[in-house]
């Protein structure tokens, strides 16, 4: 079993950090080194495998969805791609600290209102274009477009000036300061301005990454070749990869133990059990939070318009018992969203709801109920259908019955977005892995301004804009800040927080190198196959 | 296996048969049934259906209580078959999942029947009806039986009633081409035209002559109609289009012990044995009485 989330989320401020960084001081190498990795992957490395690192060899990763291409720039269930085919301007390590990857170096203005981004001058696209400041511009502007339907786009549309400075320095203008500028470069893709309308519709991908799109067969996968013109002296080492859609649990398992795939982030928790017992792969764990399990309150069915209904069902449920049995002790038991590296954890918000029958049934009670019927919606999905099982049981005991609405996955998305869920629904969240703000300005379920709970607080509304605006991160007023949004979202209790989960990575003894960003985009520039 | 071409290839049993049946005493499906072959299926069948009755006093657990033990192995005290993943008890789910098959197909099949042979009345009745029907077959039969599920569960939704929607849509074809094809062998015979010709209506005619020798088929039809239906039920749960969790049924339990087969196979075997004996036992009951119809 690997260990699980052992990183502490203490740091330096980000301003310290901001000022190590524009001075120039991190070489590439070293930015690549604090490369977000699989948390336990110094111990599934094998035992003498770290021999040097070797070119050639085709990876095959076994998917279990498609790429969706007008969702390239938005944060989807299938983002593997996006970091091998293109470059963001910075990257996290794992203390949440930006490292350089397109912008070299970068200064914050004193009052947070600008930022100033030196980008590299040795970058060229697949197409052979050179990569400019103006890219830049396209790329905010891109994510600017409410028909992108990025999540980040509250953050995007903050950037309201552009003042170039050659063609390789550029100053962003903000309209406010933020505190999660770097999410934005960590998520925002830099794609070629000329084919971006081809790339929304998968016919062609052009970025600045180590691999270049040789066909896209929908259904069926992506395939990648080596870029040898990649910015990245040396790198990748491999000549291609090949992504395949392998949508069938069972089958997707297959092809990992049989040695046709080499990896993969999809298998599901349930059926680790099987993988662990295959000598020649390894489970590793990434402490990224992408997928949450929560369980969705509509704040405006009575009676879950109290808010002591909803705290009763937060107490109803057994997380421990959800995660060893639905999810294969893969994840943390939590009642608050953020996993142990974000600035937003601690120990109480995480344990603040404990598996309390008695005290559920009793908070029913005082408020004048014995017993519920409400429906709860999940996707038709293996995992999640045992996890609303899980739920469904859970809340019985304390007198909540509860009718299971199995729907699609489109459709799910769908009522999410458009705010039409029923009294309860169970779904994953990503967002609490980066700035704390940005998971209540951006992540559906969560934003202050439209949430699918549909709660509205001139409290809660306030405490995130405040704690989005400040340009600090981990001093004390931000972390009283990071203290609020939590207090209102366990006190509310209009999302009950379950299990935080990262990405579970399966691979074969043999791959080495592999790394993901924060938002689950695969990182393969030193990955090897041995 | 018997199958429903089989049948109507088999054609309306001829009337010596049951005549032949009447000499010796002995009604000819009395006589199928006490086969060798016959009698195994209804033993499976029997067994089957006496657990499922039986679940309330046979299970030890709720068929939906969940508990911190999962996956417990074949034999685990309190538990002989184990539990599933939730920690649910494995026993009480198959035992409850044959009374859910059971109910669903006990409504289906005879819904399914009653439909088939309507049609088929009103397809005797009229050229131009007969047409019409055969067209509302074509289209039915046009649909693979997954297909249909879908489409039907698309638009009411996962559930009990859906699942017994598709199966009884999908044996419509099947005894109404049944019957049809027996009232237009048999009303071509000597016995209807004397029938006629003694002053009898169409309408006495149809019920009281043509109808009990043409409907001999129909009652193997039934027997391979539920295993059809067993089948139905299963793959719609197995596809999570069927019954919605957590009531158990055969097919959902075999579904969840899916990501488990490597690990824990005691999860699959209780649902498996069970499907297994009610399609054989099926399966035999239909193959004698066909054979007995068809000497």
């Amino acid at each position: 079993m690997t260990e699980l989330y052992p990183f502490t989320p203490s740091g330096p401020s980000r301003r310290s950090t901001l000022r190590a960084a524009g001075g120039g001081t991190l070489l590439l190498g070293l930015g690549l080194a604090g490369c977000r990795s699989a948390v336990s992957e110094a111990s599934s490395e094998p035992q003498g495998a770290s021999a040097a690192p070797k070119r050639g060899g085709v990876l095959n990763i076994a998917v279990n969805s498609d790429f969706t291409p007008a969702l390239l720039f938005s944060q989807s269930g299938q983002s593997l791609q996006h970091r091998l085919i293109y470059n963001t301007l910075t990257r996290y390590d794992d203390r949440l600290s930006p490292k350089p990857e397109l912008a070299r170096s970068w200064t914050y203005a004193k009052d947070g209102r600008s930022i100033t981004l030196r980008l590299r001058d040795d970058v060229t696209f697949h197409s052979g274009r050179r990569f400019t400041a103006d890219d830049v511009i396209f790329a905010v502007k891109n994510l600017q477009n409410p028909v992108r339907a990025a999540q980040l786009r509250a953050t995007a549309a903050t950037v309201t000036g552009f003042e170039k400075r050659g063609d390789h320095e550029l100053v962003l203008k903000l309209t406010h300061p933020v505190n999660n500028l770097f999410d934005l470069f960590e998520f925002m893709i830099i794609a070629d301005s000329e084919t971006v309308e081809d790339a929304v519709t998968g016919k062609k991908l052009i970025g600045t990454g180590p691999f270049r799109l040789t066909k896209w067969s929908p259904g069926s996968g992506l395939s990648l070749t080596r870029n040898d013109a990649y910015w990245q002296a040396g790198r990748p080492y491999l000549d291609g990869v090949e992504l395949r859609v392998i949508p069938q649990a069972d089958a997707l398992i297959s092809s990992l133990r049989s040695g046709q795939s080499q990896l993969s982030f999809n298998v599901p928790g349930k059926s680790l059990g099987v993988v662990k017992s295959d000598p020649h792969l390894t489970i590793s764990d990434y402490d990224t939070g992408g997928g949450a399990v929560y369980l969705g309150v509509n704040t405006t069915v009575a009676p879950l318009n109290d808010r002591t209904v909803r705290q009763a069902l937060a107490w109803a449920v057994d997380r421990d018992r959800l995660l060893a049995q639905t999810l294969g002790g893969y994840g943390l038991a939590s009642a608050a969203p953020w996993p142990k590296s974000s600035p937003a954890f601690t120990e109480a918000h995480r344990t603040h709801y404990s598996h309390d029958p008695a005290k559920a049934r009793e908070l029913l009670k005082s408020a004048g109920h014995s017993k519920l019927e409400l429906p709860l919606l999940h996707l038709a999905l293996p995992g999640d259908t045992a996890i609303a099982e899980s739920l469904q049981y859970d809340l019985k005991q304390v007198g909540v019955h509860v009718t299971l609405q199995p729907t699609d996955l489109a459709t799910g998305q769908k009522k999410l977005i458009s705010q039409d869920m029923p009294a309860l629904w169970t779904m994953g969240h990503g967002f609490a892995q980066v700035q704390p703000s940005t998971l209540a300005v951006s992540a559906y379920p969560f934003n202050e301004a439209k949430n699918t709970s549909k709660y509205r607080s001139a409290a809660y509304t306030k405490v995130v804009r405040e704690a989005w605006t400040k340009p600090e991160s981990g001093t004390a007023e931000a972390n009283a800040q990071h203290e609020k949004i939590s207090s209102i979202l366990l006190d509310e209790a209009f999302l009950i927080d379950l299990v935080v989960r990262g990405q579970v990575q399966v691979a074969a003894d043999g791959l080495h190198g592999v790394t993901l960003n924060k938002f689950s985009y695969l990182n393969l520039d030193n990955a090897y196959l041995v | 296996m018997t199958s429903t071409t089989d049948l109507l290839a088999a054609g309306p049993p001829p009337a010596a048969s049951k005549a032949r049946g009447r000499v010796r005493g002995r009604h000819p499906y009395r006589s199928a049934l006490s086969t060798a072959r016959a009698r195994t299926g209804l033993v499976l069948v029997g067994a089957v259906v006496l657990a499922g009755l039986l679940a309330p006093l046979l299970a030890g657990h709720g068929p939906t209580d969940q508990s911190g033990q999962s996956l417990a192995a074949l034999g685990t005290p309190g538990h002989p078959l184990g539990t599933d993943d939730l920690g649910r008890d494995l026993l009480s789910r198959v035992l409850y999942g044959i009374r859910a098959d059971l109910g669903i197909i006990a409504i289906a099949v005879p819904l399914g029947a009653v439909l088939g042979c309507l049609f088929a009345l009103v397809a005797a009745a009229h050229p131009v009806a007969d047409t019409v029907v055969q067209r509302v077959f074509d289209l039915l039969l046009a649909f693979p039986g997954l297909i249909l599920a879908l489409a039907v569960t698309a638009i009411l939704g996962p559930g009990r009633v859906p699942v017994v929607l598709v199966i009884a849509l999908a044996e419509i074809p099947a005894f109404g081409r049944l019957l049809r094809g027996g009232i237009l062998v048999q009303r071509e015979r000597e016995y209807v035209t004397a029938a006629r010709v003694g002053g009898s209506s169409g309408r006495r005619v149809l019920v009281r002559h043509i109808l009990p020798n043409a409907a001999d088929p129909l009652i193997v039809q039934i027997a391979v109609s539920l295993t059809v239906a067993v089948f139905i039920e299963g793959a719609m749960s197995f596809l999570g289009v069927g019954v919605r969790p957590p009531e158990p049924t055969l097919g959902a339990v075999l579904s969840q012990s899916m990501p488990y087969l490597a690990q824990a196979p005691n999860f699959a075997a209780g649902p498996l044995v069970t499907v297994t004996a009610l399609v054989l036992g099926l399966s035999l009951i239909a193959e004698a009485l066909n054979r007995e119809i068809r000497r």
